[in-house]
């Protein structure tokens, strides 16, 4: 069992980000975070031969895009759903 | 609705696209294997991104006159104070796409006897006995089930008779068959039957009813005549030459296109896939549909699911794949199903009917199973795991329930509800989720939960594989784009 540690700028990543980040990795390695004094810190526990900490630091810049793609068009997106539902009797 | 419509400063988000910045529709990613993304929205169209156009795109960054703009503009990645019309256009298309779940139940499944002549393995649910009254349907159950067929509101509706080995109850197939037809004149529905046999019961009399009503045939086909027999056991060891005399009957007597054959991947299969390729075209059949071993029932008590995953089957799937394309290439048109299915989902706004890969669940939506005693499941896969002893998602019986109590019923909704990928951790922004699915009764047979961490599910790994592979061909190899292209349907 190899360990590591990452620490975020909470500044920059929210813990969310991280953490939705780390769910993906959830088959390979298990985690303990921490918030404090604006820094994430994740501890890796993993068996993985892999670069866990090159893959998280990649998915956790993934999951930060995602995010403002999430956060930029959720009004939109109900918009278009309850166009296209409208009509059909399964929205009242 | 309206409650909805009233949260929307619609005005305001049309002014800030005038300002000469674009805005950002609703859109999904996920990494490829190569260091390129797919970008995917709402209703299925795609681009293949670098990761730095990826970035400027959501980061609002990408000059307006370039190619790519143009791309994201016309696809709906993004709109701008000329493209306004882009929301309504996109409405559209999901309404399309969401049509499937307004029409409901199309395929109802009757499980017409649990007996069946052969002992295979990985058979869930069949009996071997003589004892008919036990495990056949009844005439009463039958009544009973097409009460709840006609209520179906899709104008389409196939009923499709398994087993068990079906034809052992021959006569409770005439008498559906019958029964339905003359309902069905009353209701007008598009009405289709099918009929899912190892063809050994084949005879005169089956395929002269089959003609008379249009019923189509499905059978199994495993593979080379080691392989099917060894997967396929039954007294006599003759199953092979019994399913493929029955094949060729059918096709002379019924017409090319009203035989099909489904295969079953074991472990054993892994290594043939050429050989089992060269077997459905030695039968004149013109597709195989290359599927994974099914977790359930006595699959997962042999752990015949466990003793491969799903690189391996990976492998074989791919592997298949690349055998078909070559034979496409030398002329022959022969199709890989589930292939297909992916690149119909990958390129026409039609969802397809496939249970695996729906999303809220096809569970009886599109499918739903009336078993030999009345039992109704939400699919396949249900009473499969009901046979093993765990009736989680059964939804009630015929004969003590209504249509209301069966549709209505808490379990049915509970999964629907938890099956929409749209609220799933990880598919809730993955690219690949408007091609891909959900599979409840998986996931509970897997894990123990309906929902599944998909980090963890065999269901998340295989169909990331699939889609990446189909994406990397449909780019980077124009000899098997054009290939794919000729399996859209339109
Ligand atoms: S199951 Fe996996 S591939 Fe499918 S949408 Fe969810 S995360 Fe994506």
């Amino acid at each position: 069992m190899k360990e590591d540690v990452i620490i975020f700028d909470a500044s920059v990543f929210s813990i969310d980000t991280v953490k939705r980040a780390l769910y993906r990795f959830a088959d390979k390695c298990s985690f303990d975070i921490q918030l404090k004094d604006n820094e994430i810190t994740v501890k890796i526990h993993t068996d993985s031969s892999d670069d866990m900490v090159a893959r998280i630091k990649n998915e956790v810049l993934d999951q930060d895009l995602r995010d403002t793609l999430a956060k930029e068009t959720a009004n939109i997106r109900t918009l278009i759903l309850a166009n296209a539902f409208s009509n059909t009797g399964l929205i009242q | 609705m309206a409650l909805l419509g009233k949260k929307f400063k619609l005005l305001e988000v049309f002014d800030q696209a005038t300002n000469g910045q674009y805005q950002l529709l609703p859109s999904r990613f996920a990494a490829l294997d190569d260091g390129r993304y797919l970008l995917s929205n709402e209703v299925g169209e795609y681009l293949v991104v670098t990761r730095p156009d990826l970035e400027s795109f959501i980061r609002k960054q990408v000059p307006a006159n370039t190619d790519f703009y143009h791309d994201l503009k016309s696809k709906h990645f993004l709109f701008d104070d000329d493209s306004n019309v882009a929301l309504d256009l996109l409405a559209l298309k999901y309404r399309t796409k969401a049509q499937r779940i307004s029409q409901f139940t199309a395929l109802h499944i009757f499980v017409i006897s649990l007996r069946c002549d052969y002992t295979c393995q990985y058979c869930q649910v069949s009996r071997q006995t003589d004892d008919k009254h036990a495990f056949d349907m009844s005439e009463e159950t039958a009544n009973k089930a097409l009460d709840l067929v006609f209520k179906s509101p899709s104008p389409a509706i196939k009923i499709e008779f398994q087993g068990g080995e079906p034809l052992l109850n021959f006569a409770l197939i005439q008498y559906v068959v019958n029964e339905a037809n003359r309902r069905n004149e009353k209701h007008q529905k598009d009405l289709q039957f099918v009929i899912t046999t190892n063809l050994s019961l084949l005879n005169q009399e089956v395929l002269e009813f089959c003609q008379a009503h249009d019923i189509h045939l499905s059978t199994s086909l495993d593979g080379p005549e080691n392989l099917h027999n060894t997967n396929r056991p039954r007294p006599g060891k003759n199953g092979y030459q019994l399913t493929v005399n029955g094949i060729k009957k059918a096709q002379s007597f019924l017409g090319h296109n009203k035989i099909g054959a489904l295969m079953t991947t074991t472990e054993k299969s892994l290594p043939h896939v050429k050989s089992i390729i060269d077997t459905y075209l030695e039968n004149n059949l013109d597709c195989i549909f290359l599927r994974p071993l099914s977790p359930y029932g006595f699959a997962i008590k042999n752990q015949q699911a466990h003793k491969y995953d799903v690189d391996r089957w990976f492998e074989f799937y791919k592997e298949g794949l690349d055998y078909v394309l070559e034979i496409n290439r030398q002329g022959y048109q022969f199709v890989e199903l589930y292939t297909q299915l992916i690149i119909n989902k990958l390129l026409s706004p039609f969802s397809e009917g496939y249970v695996d890969l729906q999303s809220p669940t096809g569970a009886a939506i599109s499918a739903i199973v009336y078993n030999y005693d009345g039992d109704v499941y939400a699919s396949d896969e249900a009473r499969m795991l009901a046979e093993m002893g765990n009736k989680k998602f059964r939804l009630g019986n015929v004969h003590t329930d209504d249509y209301e109590g069966i549709w209505l019923s808490d379990t049915l909704l509970d999964t629907l509800e938890c099956s929409l990928s749209e609220s799933i951790p990880m598919c809730n922004d993955c690219g690949f989720l408007p091609y891909c699915g959900t599979d409840p009764v998986y996931h509970y047979a897997t894990q123990g939960d309906v929902v599944g961490h998909k980090a963890l599910s065999g269901f998340c790994n295989k169909n990331m594989k699939i889609f990446k592979h189909i994406i990397h061909l449909l780019e980077d190899d124009p000899e098997a784009r054009k290939i794919l292209l000729t399996w859209v349907r339109t």
